[in-house]
């Protein structure tokens, strides 16, 4: 058996608001070995975002266990939970998310910095990273001077700098046009060639046909 | 992430936004100015004081006789005459006393070839500069033999050669004093105002002169007695007492019949006057360096509220909440430190300008300067420390999808 960089058993997420619990995820089981292209489809509200919080440790379950990279989040906290998304998981966003008035080179420095590499070591990392995705032209640039495409390439080479086990795309094509949106399917491909595991969330079900395997996700249930 | 690191960080921020963290540090810059320059005026202030106190003579203690008692009436403090040329000098054989001058003093009209004016004439013996704290310019002054021969010669206070139109080369030369003809003998250097007479404006002849030739008595107006030691002032005090008291012959039950004032006493008073001015200045100083403060806070936690998102990425990218409660943190001691820096600079240049100016005399002392600069470093931490803390606890989803 390949060793699971994802491991949910039966993860369920209330949210309380007032009186009422508002079950957002129900039961959810989900394993992604290492090396796989998941893609989790639903329409909005269907809990995909609640589960990419659960996997992305920005969020913990309400019962049941997840296990990232055999680590489980149960057992770690708010700085464990940190330093588990800074060594483990990549993010990449639907709004890029990069940070403003900050280079392409300097943001994508930036994971690194969390996890105490030297200024020069980072960037010469992040340098290479942006290189490797076609970027060496633009290191300097500041987030409102990057194309759509340009600063999304740039937020996933923020995700690769630290060689995560896992990428976690949210909506990564959300914010493109239907062009450039499968140049970035296309770089998350190859990308998952070279040996990158990938957990994608959509609810395009056009954009879900990239991933090698789909799981969906309706009213908090994850069908298979 | 190391203090680098931090700083790095918060000056490119500060960089980002010039105008408002200038804004931000002006607060802070005013208040550390003014903390520097009040107080380097009060401290100012102070050191003239003490200055000119002691200007008056060092370790001083002044004998005056006590009141007339005639019948039921009794007289003002100093209207006795109690106090002798023979009291002064067993006074001077006591062994914590290092110099003695009685003094005898009036008015009168001194004249030089056309020139005249009218000062204090002052009667006393050869340690008059040691007690009163005076320098010879030109000559020299009073010796003992000038003192018991009862010769006719004269030392000019600063104002008062200036005033006969008396240079250096005028020693030597002769004045009228009440018409009699003085030996110029000496010129004093100008000492300045102490308190509200001009001790540059008198002529200081041999007491025993002024004995013979104007008063006609015996008496000295008062002692002026310079002690050894500060520390010994209380006990030459108890001395020259008990001395006294059994030269007039005193009853064990019988009041003093002179008083003994101490000069360290008023200095103290002075000084602690001064000391009372500068803590008062220094505070009212400090409460706008506190309001520079709440300027910072306010100004990080409008920031904070900015910048929800970018925490909120850095959350996601691996930033432990004390990453984030150091960002901040240093962000605001930055702004809260250069301010203070540049505060000091201000303050100094204000003194400068105000010594110049205003003629004020202006004490800088490096302690007031760290101080100051210190101080502007915690009120950067105290009230930096409440919108970092506001930015640590952001929970990374609600900040990512912040808005």
């Amino acid at each position: 058996m390949t060793t699971s960089i994802v491991s949910l058993r039966r993860v369920t997420r209330l949210y309380r608001t007032r009186d009422i619990e508002v079950p957002a995820l129900v039961d959810a089981s989900l394993e992604v070995a290492a090396g796989e292209f998941v893609a989790i489809v639903g329409p909005s509200g269907s809990g995909k975002t609640t589960l990419m919080n659960v996997v992305g440790c920005l969020d913990r379950p309400t019962s049941g266990t997840c296990a990232i990279d055999g680590t489980d989040v149960a057992t770690l906290d708010d700085d464990g939970l940190a330093r588990l998304r800074s060594h483990t998981i990549g993010f990449v966003f639907q709004s890029f998310n990069l940070l403003p008035r900050t280079t392409a080179l300097e943001n994508v420095a930036t994971p690194l910095l969390y996890q105490g590499v030297g200024r020069r070591d980072r960037r010469a990392r992040a340098a290479r990273v942006l290189d490797r995705l076609g970027l060496s032209d633009r290191i300097h640039h500041e987030p409102p001077e990057l194309s759509g495409g340009q600063q999304q390439r740039v937020a996933i080479a923020r995700a690769l700098v630290t060689e995560p086990a896992l990428i976690l795309a949210d909506e990564p094509t959300g914010n493109l046009d239907s062009h450039t949106g499968a140049d970035m399917l296309a770089l998350l491909r190859e990308l998952n060639r070279e040996g990158v595991t990938i957990v994608m969330i959509t609810h395009d079900p056009l954009v879900a046909a990239s991933a090698s395997r789909q799981v969906h996700i309706a009213d908090g249930r994850l069908v298979a | 992430m190391t203090l680098l690191e931090l700083l790095r960080l918060a000056f490119s921020r500060l960089a980002t936004s010039r105008l408002r963290s200038a804004l931000t540090m002006l607060g802070v810059i005013i208040g550390v100015a003014s903390v520097v320059a009040l107080v380097g005026i009060g401290q100012g202030t102070s050191s003239t004081i003490t200055a000119r106190l002691s200007g008056l003579g060092t370790n001083l203690l002044t004998v005056t006789p006590g009141a007339t008692q005639n019948g039921n009436t009794r007289g003002a403090q100093g209207s006795a005459t109690t106090l002798t040329l023979a009291d002064a000098s067993s006074i001077r054989g006591l062994a914590n006393v290092a110099a003695v001058a009685p003094e005898l003093s009036g008015q009168g009209l001194v004249t030089s070839g056309a020139v005249n004016t009218t000062t204090t004439i002052l009667g006393t013996t050869s340690d008059y500069p040691a007690v009163r704290a005076y320098t010879i310019a030109a000559g020299s002054f009073l010796s003992d033999l000038d003192v018991e021969r009862q010769l006719r010669v004269a030392v000019l206070g600063a104002t008062t050669a200036i005033d006969l139109g008396l240079g250096s080369n005028a020693i030597g030369s002769t004045i009228q004093i009440g018409g009699l003809p003085f030996e110029v003998k000496g010129i004093f250097a100008a000492k300045g105002t102490a308190t509200f007479q001009n001790q540059d404006d008198e002529v200081v002849i041999p007491v025993s002169v002024v004995q013979k030739y104007f008063v006609g008595t015996k008496n000295v107006r008062t002692i002026g007695v310079s002690v050894a030691s500060q520390d010994s002032m209380d006990v030459a005090t108890a001395e020259i007492t008990s001395l006294l008291r059994e030269r007039h012959a005193l009853a064990s039950t019988a009041t003093n019949d002179f008083s003994i004032a101490n000069q360290a006493q008023l200095l103290q008073t002075a000084s602690s006057i001064s000391a009372t001015l500068t803590l008062l200045l220094g505070g009212i100083a400090s409460i706008s360096l506190i309001v520079g403060g709440i300027g910072i806070m306010n100004i990080m936690l409008v920031s904070v509220r900015e910048r929800t998102r970018e925490i909120g990425i850095r959350k996601a990218i691996g930033a432990r909440r004390r990453d984030i409660l150091a960002q901040f943190l240093v962000e605001a001691l930055t702004l809260s430190l250069l301010g203070g820096l540049v505060g000091v600079v201000v303050g100094l240049a204000t003194s400068a300008a105000l010594s110049q100016l205003g003629g004020l005399a202006i004490v800088l002392n490096p302690v007031t300067l760290g101080v100051a600069v210190g101080f502007s470093a915690l009120i950067g931490v105290l009230f930096g420390v409440w919108p970092a803390r506001q930015a640590a606890v952001l929970d990374p989803i609600a900040a990512l999808r912040y808005e």
